[in-house]
């Protein structure tokens, strides 16, 4: 299992970056979800999480699950205050044009594992 | 320490789970322990927001364990069964839209607390109580 550079990770899926986090943390897995108990409950600590979903309350997940990064596909635009909390708790918050599924295939091969 | 939870407010959801795992960081709880009294308290959060029409979350803490009781004067549960198992869920299109209703809620308290206790009435409202043990 490789671990990846955040802004390496940003640069293979051209991501729009709306909150800097610490970009030189590595991540090795990731978790896709839009339900937010579900990724809660399944998603491994410390992942990317890659979700459709732009509410304030997916900052609330990142947290308890210390996701340091957190990738909006399908160009999506996360809310304001999704963007603030972010801010505040030092998650890197990035958007990204390519659909979930495309996303999800650049960071395996990248060598993330889920 | 105790929160009070309004109905349907989504948007303060995860206020009073980061207030409990601040206080437990302060209290020198170990990041794995706070973090399982965290996930609950934003679970209970939740389910006070989208089923029990508001209520509140008592946190009592001393050296041996964390308690974390959620009380309501809602619908209740009728099945209390059926409510904790993976993946059944009540929650309405609002919430579903939002991505709560993956039926994850009780499980998720549950899988993260060594005691899990459910008070319910239909009609009256529900309690729920739950310990972390502390090392």
């Amino acid at each position: 299992m490789a671990s990846v550079r955040i802004d390496d990770l940003c640069a293979e899926i051209e991501a729009e970056v709306y909150v800097q986090g610490d970009m030189s943390r590595e991540v090795a897995r990731a978790a896709v979800g839009d339900l937010l108990s579900f990724v809660m409950g399944s998603g491994a600590e410390g992942a990317a999480w890659i979700t459709v979903q732009t509410h304030l309350n997916v900052a609330a997940v990142a947290v308890l699950k210390d996701i340091p990064i957190i990738i909006i596909a399908s160009g999506r635009v996360p809310a304001n205050d999704l963007t603030e909390r972010c801010r505040v708790e030092g998650i890197s918050l990035v958007g990204a044009k390519s659909s979930i599924f495309d996303i999800c295939v650049k960071l395996g091969r990248l060598g993330l594992r889920g | 320490m105790e929160y009070e939870i309004a109905a349907d407010d989504y948007m303060a959801a995860g206020a009073a789970s980061n207030s409990i795992k601040e206080a437990l960081k302060m209290l020198g709880v170990p990041t794995a322990i706070s973090r399982r009294a965290a996930i609950i308290t934003y679970e209970a959060e939740m389910n006070l927001v989208i089923h029990g029409g508001g209520g509140k979350i008592v946190a009592n803490i001393d050296e041996s364990s964390v308690e974390l009781m959620t009380i309501d004067q809602g619908p209740g549960i009728p099945d209390v069964e059926k409510a904790v198992q993976e993946g059944f869920t009540t929650a309405g299109d609002r919430a579903r839209e939002m991505g709560f209703g993956a039926g994850m809620g009780l499980p998720n308290i549950k899988r993260n607390a060594d005691v899990f206790e459910i008070f319910t009435e239909v009609g009256a409202g529900t309690t729920l109580r739950t310990v972390i043990n502390l090392p």
